[in-house]
């Protein structure tokens, strides 16, 4: 079986530019998963297949970028009290399911439509999900910012904790005592959109957010755990048949381990609300961006007649879009941290100065 | 107003083997004394080791007998507190002489704030700090804030549970403060630059070789475990290298203690004593 993928693969060679696009998007992907807990692959599945990877490549590459990274933030914000491990780790028990189910759904409607009517499926879940789960992200957050509290349990969460369906399950870290019967439809909707998208924290962190009756820090920060045994897991698969180019996966990591520490960072220093913002932003900018790709495969299927050069415009435009998100994203996180940091660092001065004046 | 304030310290110190009694018995001096006995308030005291620092012990006596609260000094020893496969008798041993010296300086102590009314109570404990703060919060009912001596980090103190801490620093603290942050500024940045050049010698090792390293990482199925292991090593030396530089160019975590989520840690009411109208016969 590796012989095949051996004979068939061809590895890209690497040039000064490929590799700085690399390093550049691993860092910004990596400040963005180390703050929201998911994000940066489906900016650099697209982009490393752009610089000529191919895809199963590119997918295997990045997903052993990810399990580490993930890892080393995930150690990071346990540090900070902010994980709670045992979440993270029944999730992912459930999330492994729904990657299964999600490779299989793929492999169906790749048997049946072809590449082009896979491409359409997962932009479409792209879309449908991106918007309908960011639309609310982005609204709760936008919500909370002005009333200036804090996060709120919502009700959705506080009646699911109180039903009492054994096995019921104590999360310290979360604070959330829950049957654990709740646990497994989020974790497994993670497990399929991961298998779909690669980003299954967009389901996984507002579904314990909202759903469960997380903090929003605890549950990106435990989100972490469930892409590193996810990520584990599907570089182990991929490794095994060879697929994994270590030199674009080193490169990645080069950046994105000083992102995803300087992510994580970040959570202690800005408001909690923030990460739901950051996530809805890049996740309504990111339906955009796929949804502007729908057009291409709609007509690969023959299903819409556009001249070639509106579809390259326009995946010119979504890719364009999908960096633009991530961007925002890393400047929203950036911008937060500079603000928080320098009123820190006045409150610090007007204390010492109160000080020698008394 | 001298005899007054005698009359206020020996009536607290003939209820001395009450300490329970004590505030109550401030706050509403000549009234009856309530039917349930209110726990006084108090101050923690923490250091680590067998000595109870001066500076610091003067300012919480002070404090104590200002605020008519009451002591609690805890003596933390963190090194005699990891609990190996064997708990070894020299290690017993040593926490016997650590427990003994400990509370010959808390004894000395005892004695002299009994004069001023105040109670004193003393704790030993192995183990890391935060903990044992824990698990005396957990025993001793109403400690209010906990005292320090600077050089011990408000989350080494606390840890999970919400409880202010003040940092004393006399001249003493001051000067080892100092002196510690200057050597552990320089140790940072050597400890930036040893895992840099150890994570720039790993990745000039596989871009050196892509050759071989590819040859043999895309083999499959066995194989697989050449990738995992050097990302594994990656992660450990590159992470390492990325912590200490964001640390050394001043970025990390604020001091204040993280906002644990768990909240309401202490939902229970507390009674305060109320102010109560009486009539002066």
């Amino acid at each position: 079986m590796h012989d095949v993928a051996a004979e068939t693969i061809q590895f890209i060679d690497l040039n000064l530019m490929n590799i700085l696009f690399l390093v550049i998007v691993g860092f910004i992907g990596g400040l963005v998963s180390g703050f929201i807990g998911s994000g940066g692959a489906f900016v650099l599945t697209p982009g490393m297949m752009s610089l000529g990877v191919p895809g199963t490549v590119a997918v295997a590459s990045n997903m052993c970028h990810k399990f580490p990274k993930a890892m080393v933030g995930a150690y990071k914000r346990w540090k900070y009290g902010q994980v709670d491990i045992k979440l993270g780790l029944v999730m992912a028990v459930s999330a492994g399911g729904g990657v299964w189910l999600g490779i299989n759904i793929q492999e169906k409607i790749l048997a049946r439509w072809g590449q082009a009517g896979s491409n359409l499926y997962v932009s479409l879940s792209f879309v449908v999900i991106l918007i309908v789960v960011g639309g609310y992200v982005f609204y709760d957050a936008f919500k909370t910012s002005r009333s200036g509290g804090g996060d709120q349990v919502t009700r959705l969460a506080l009646w699911l904790q109180s039903i009492n369906l054994p096995p019921m399950m104590h999360f310290k870290t979360a604070n959330v005592r829950i049957s654990m019967w709740f646990t497994i439809p989020i974790g497994f909707a993670t497990g399929m959109l991961a298998a779909t998208i690669a980003v299954g924290g967009f389901i996984g962190v507002p579904g314990m957010i909202y759903v469960l009756g997380a903090s929003g820090l605890v549950a990106s920060a435990s989100e972490l755990v469930i892409a590193f045994v996810m990520g584990f897991g599907g570089t182990i698969k991929w490794a095994m048949h060879g697929m994994v180019d270590i030199r674009l996966t080193l490169l990645i990591l080069a950046g994105s381990l000083l992102g995803v520490q300087l992510g994580a960072i970040g959570t202690t220093y800005v408001k909690e609300h923030m990460i739901k913002i950051v996530m809805g932003s890049i996740m309504l900018i990111v339906a955009v961006s796929r949804g502007l790709a729908i057009p291409k495969y709609l007509k690969d299927l023959d299903l819409l007649t556009i001249s070639d050069s509106t579809t390259k415009i326009l995946m010119t435009a979504s890719f364009i879009s999908m960096c633009f998100a991530l961007g925002v994203g890393a400047l929203i996180i950036l911008g937060s941290m500079w603000r928080a940091k320098r009123a820190e660092t006045a409150k610090e001065a007007a204390v010492a100065l109160e000080k020698s004046y008394s | 107003m001298l005899n007054f304030m005698k009359k206020i310290q020996g009536k607290e110190k003939g209820q001395q083997p009450e300490s329970s009694h004590l505030a109550q018995g401030r706050t509403s001096e000549g009234q009856e004394m309530s039917a349930k006995p209110e726990v006084s308030r108090k101050i923690l005291v923490v250091s680590q080791g067998e000595t109870l620092d001066t500076e610091v012990m003067d300012y919480a006596v002070n404090l104590a007998e200002r605020l008519g609260y009451d002591l609690v000094a805890l003596s933390v020893n963190p090194a005699l507190g990891q609990k190996g496969r064997f708990f070894s008798p020299y290690r017993r041993h040593l926490r016997e002489k650590f427990s003994q010296r400990a509370l010959a300086a808390g004894e000395a102590l005892k004695r002299k704030l009994a004069f001023k009314g105040i109670s004193f109570e003393q704790v030993v404990k192995f183990g890391a700090l935060a903990q044992a703060v824990a698990e005396v919060n957990r025993k001793t009912k109403r400690i209010e804030f906990v005292i320090a001596p600077a050089g011990i980090k408000e989350e080494e103190v606390t840890g999970e549970i919400a409880l202010p801490v003040f940092s004393i620093s006399g001249y003493q603290g001051e000067r080892t403060m100092a002196k510690e942050s200057e050597s552990r500024g320089a140790k940072q940045i050597g400890k930036t630059v040893g895992f840099g050049i150890a994570a720039a010698a790993l990745y000039a090792a596989v871009f050196t070789n892509t050759e071989t390293v590819m040859r043999y990482f895309t083999k499959g199925a066995w194989y697989a475990a050449l990738p995992i292991a050097t990302v594994f090593i990656v992660s450990f030396v590159h992470g390492a290298f990325a912590n200490y530089l964001w640390e050394a160019l001043g970025i990390q975590a604020p001091k204040r203690v993280q906002p644990r989520p768990t909240a309401a840690k202490r939902p229970v009411a507390r009674k305060r004593p109320r102010p109560q109208l009486r009539i002066d016969t």
